[in-house]
């Protein structure tokens, strides 16, 4: 288990399959500003995991959305 | 600033095994895993990355704290027979008290996910079952042989016994319960079998 739970972000996502994670990754993979991302493609929801200190849940929306896919902030 | 909450992480890991178990690792979901739990979807994937990161760690926790309960007052130092009965006593105990543990870990053996939970098994274990073994063949209480032979002898007959219990019935559908009697006129016959 991660040890620092305050800097991720969680979110419903309408990524698919792995080719829609590779696209999107082309963008999360090498924002300066985000030190790990995963999305669960096992679940119904396609959950998007986002680890950053600096982002908020609307810029990971915003991003999400100029690679073409949506995303949505889930609250805990 | 957010915090892990024991109770929750406990309840999570026990469902989370409930479920494995009642519907297998491929039908198994965190979404479903959540409800079940009535705690929402993203504190869960706070906490793991994703349904296998989940699992595989639920694995280990499980796994760590059921080498404790196994090495619990066992010395390595002990005779054959003391320390086999301590690991049979130890054994039957982790097993009786926790059933769905147990069905959990049988899942897992023959999963994607065993390697990665076993390789965690923690060196204290590895360790005092090696120097038990090398002390009793030191002493001649028993004679040096392949890990599988010895284990096949030592705990299989444990582990059978403990599933026709599990399962409520032995051979051709008997109905069976284990007890006392039965479990330590087994281990006098593995102590048998393994004397020189």
């Amino acid at each position: 288990m991660e040890q620092q739970f305050d800097n991720i972000l969680i979110f419903r996502s309408d990524i698919q399959t792995e080719a829609d994670t590779h696209r999107i990754g082309m963008m999360l993979d090498n924002h300066p500003w985000i030190e790990r991302w995963c999305v669960d493609l096992d679940d119904d929801e396609r959950i998007l995991r986002v680890v950053s200190a600096k982002l908020k849940h609307t810029n990971i929306v915003d991003i999400v959305a100029g690679c073409g896919y949506s995303c949505e902030e889930l609250k805990d | 600033m957010r915090t892990r909450n024991v109770d929750k992480v406990e309840l999570v890991k026990q469902k989370a095994m409930e479920m494995a178990v009642a519907e297998g690792l491929e039908r198994f979901s965190v979404n479903k895993l959540a409800k079940a739990c009535g705690i929402s979807v993203a504190t869960l994937y706070i906490y793991y990355k994703d349904k296998d990161d989940l699992i595989t760690e639920i694995g280990i926790e499980e796994g760590k704290r059921m080498s404790s309960v196994v090495l619990k007052d066992f010395d390595p130092q002990s005779s054959l027979e003391q320390g086999l009965r301590k690991q049979w006593e130890n054994r039957s105990r982790y097993m009786m008290e926790n059933p769905t543990a147990m069905l959990f870990f049988e899942q897992l053996r023959s999963s994607s996910y065993h390697d990665k939970v076993t390789a965690t098994i923690t060196a204290d274990f590895k360790d005092a079952m090696g120097a038990f073994m090398k002390n009793a063949v030191k002493r001649d209480e028993i004679k040096e042989m392949p890990i599988e032979v010895y284990w096949s002898v030592a705990y299989a007959p444990l582990y059978s016994l403990l599933r026709f219990h599990s399962q409520g019935q032995s051979i051709g559908g008997k109905t069976f319960t284990i007890s006392d009697k039965v479990l330590w006129q087994t281990f006098d016959l593995v102590v048998k079998a393994l004397k020189p």
